[in-house]
């Protein structure tokens, strides 16, 4: 977020971090009062899409009674809504009937697929997009630039999934080098190192979609950071003394858009989430997103609920961390 | 701004020209590659993909026009209240849409879309309401510094009242920033709602440039894709690219 007010005592920056805590746990309680809400707004519950849809018929009176109340839906909102909450206060994110098994369970599974994902992409955008970008910047209106900025700008413009989908039709279906689906393939080996080459061979084609998702947005911001660099009086004098082009790049530019992009990293976690889930849904990646999606294929309520309150309350509790490591060094100086 | 309302008028306009175009229903030609009779060819249960096409056009874009008209809108009106309020609530409020921010609009969407299908109102209602939050810092710096400007103070100084002060000091300033900040939703939006109907999220009987593409997904592996699949995703990137290059060459470009 922003680190716009410096804060100057030890005093000032705990009550920022309270305020910023306080802030976040509102949010977070608004996003457990829609989720519990909003199914129970629908006709039926969620019991009743389970048995209309397939899964068990002709139950007992009792055994339906007892269904529900595993499910959480017995009594009135009001008991509901205290059961569940303390269930939830306590970490229990309920129970997946589709999978058989806890919610917390299947995320602790699939987290780890969607942070390897993110961690790949990273790297590869995050140093493309500065190199690419302080190169467009320095000669800014010259031929490589504006071939590079347009070719950003229709890059900038294909929606995730639609890349997901032209790489997987590309260079997994038409021309088939890589797998079009699943971390894993059907059979994984048992030795570790061809399993680890066939995990990575898995992921390249998802980090790639990811990569190429996020890249427009640092290309632009190492762009344009680079295009002002590129008149200080430094960077002039530097050239002039012929500095070693790779010294120029390296302590010169890459210096000054290494803390934009720190700042933005922290901003564009949201987005890198909403990418990332897409992508996994159309590469069938076991992470959250293919989590999420199978949630919502089966029908599965408490599965869904689980995981969108486990998702929003990470990435909030990771946000505070950010913005508060942020402050602490901006009071530094 | 121009552009949009000429948009905005044809696809109207195409929306009313709707019982003339051919029905888009279903016939025996399955799957045809395109050629004489169906110039983009024909989808699996024989529906011609032009006529989709056009079909879904209106309800991609206006929906997308609606949707970021109800995000700026709600941003404005955010601003406006922090803007009035007393610096702990500014202070409050901010907080708080910076919090909200942190929660990636997809999960929101994915489990409304889940439970409701929404059709195409609902959608642009959906959208507007969950693509507000970035606009707020924005809409609330612009609002302040026109407010502080001594126009401002000076027709207050000599009488005028609020309402007219907003009206004809306030708004005409912001406008071109607003503008551009609409445009900017409008991208949003319409990435989203792409992404819901891909994921099968929407009214299936709504049909969006998103929910085409879903249903060209079942025909990867055969040659059908080349006609199911790149029309829709090209009519889609077209759009942004345009909505893209419509702000960068606003004048009044306000990069805030």
């Amino acid at each position: 977020m922003t680190a716009g007010a410096i804060p100057i005592s030890g005093r000032a920056w705990a009550a920022a971090l309270l305020w910023g805590l306080a802030a976040r746990l509102a949010v977070l309680m608004l996003v457990v009062l829609a989720v519990f809400i909003l199914p129970r707004l629908l006709p039926g519950d969620p019991l009743g899409v389970m048995l209309s849809s397939d899964y068990t018929q002709n139950l007992s009176e009792a055994e339906l009674a007892e269904l529900r109340a595993r499910m959480g839906l017995a009594g009135g909102w009001a008991e509901q809504f205290g059961a569940w909450l303390s269930d939830l206060l306590r970490g229990d994110l309920g129970y997946s009937a589709t999978h058989a098994r806890p919610v917390a369970t299947l995320i602790g599974e699939s987290l780890p697929w969607t942070l390897f994902l993110i961690l790949g992409a990273m790297p590869v955008y995050l140093v493309l997009a500065a190199l690419a970008g302080t190169g467009a910047g320095r000669a800014a209106g010259g031929r490589f630039d504006r071939g590079l900025t347009g070719f950003v700008t229709v890059l900038a413009s294909i929606p995730p999934f639609v890349t997901a989908v032209l790489l997987m039709l590309g260079l997994a279906i038409l021309w088939p080098v890589f797998p079009a689906s699943g971390a894993l393939p059907m059979f994984p080996s048992d030795r570790p190192m061809i399993r680890t080459g066939q995990i990575a061979l898995h992921a390249i084609l998802p980090v790639t979609a990811l990569a190429l998702h996020e890249f427009a947005r640092f290309y632009y911001l190492a762009r344009g950071e680079a295009a002002v660099l590129a008149h200080r009086p430094f960077v002039l004098n530097a050239v002039a003394r012929g500095l070693p082009p790779r010294r120029l790049l390296a302590e010169y530019y890459g210096r000054n858009i290494l803390p934009i992009f720190v700042a933005r990293l922290s901003d564009s976690v949201s987005g890198l989430v909403s990418a990332v889930v897409i992508i996994e849904i159309v590469f069938s990646y076991p992470g959250i997103g293919g989590l999420i999606y199978g949630a919502i294929l089966d029908r599965d309520y408490t599965l869904l609920q689980g995981t969108t309150i486990a998702v929003a309350a990470g990435l909030l509790a990771l946000n505070w961390l950010i913005d508060a490591a942020g402050t602490a060094l901006a009071g530094r100086g | 701004m121009r552009v949009l309302f000429g948009l905005a008028a044809g696809l109207l306009l195409l929306l009313a020209a709707q019982p003339l175009m051919p029905a888009y229903r279903s016939s025996r030609d399955v799957l045809a590659p395109p050629g004489r009779g169906h110039l983009l060819g024909t989808n699996d249960i024989g529906q011609d993909v032009l006529t989709g096409l056009l079909h879904a056009t209106p309800n991609t874009v206006l929906m997308a026009l609606a949707a970021a008209a109800v995000a700026t809108a709600t941003a404005l009106i955010i601003a406006g209240v922090a803007a009035a309020a007393s610096a702990t609530i500014r202070n409050m409020i901010l907080r708080l849409v910076d919090a909200v921010q942190v929660v990636p609009s997809i999960l929101v969407l994915l489990f409304l879309g889940t439970l409701m299908q929404p059709g195409l109102a609902g959608l642009a209602l959906l959208l507007g309401l969950t693509s507000w939050h970035e606009d707020v810092r924005v809409a609330l710096a612009m609002l302040r510094r026109e407010l502080q400007r001594e126009n401002v103070r000076f027709a207050r100084h000599m009488g005028a009242s609020r309402t007219y002060c907003l009206r004809r000091h306030v708004m005409p300033a912001i406008r071109p920033a607003l503008a551009a900040l609409y445009i900017q939703n409008i991208r949003q939006v319409t990435l989203r709602a792409a992404g819901l109907a891909f994921l099968g999220l929407t009214d299936p009987r709504l049909l969006t440039w998103g929910g085409m593409m879903q249903d060209a997904m079942d025909y990867l592996y055969t040659p059908a894709w080349l006609w199911l699949l790149l029309p829709p995703a090209l009519a889609l990137t077209s759009f942004l690219l345009i909505m893209l290059l419509l702000t960068e060459n606003d004048p009044a470009e306000a990069r805030a």
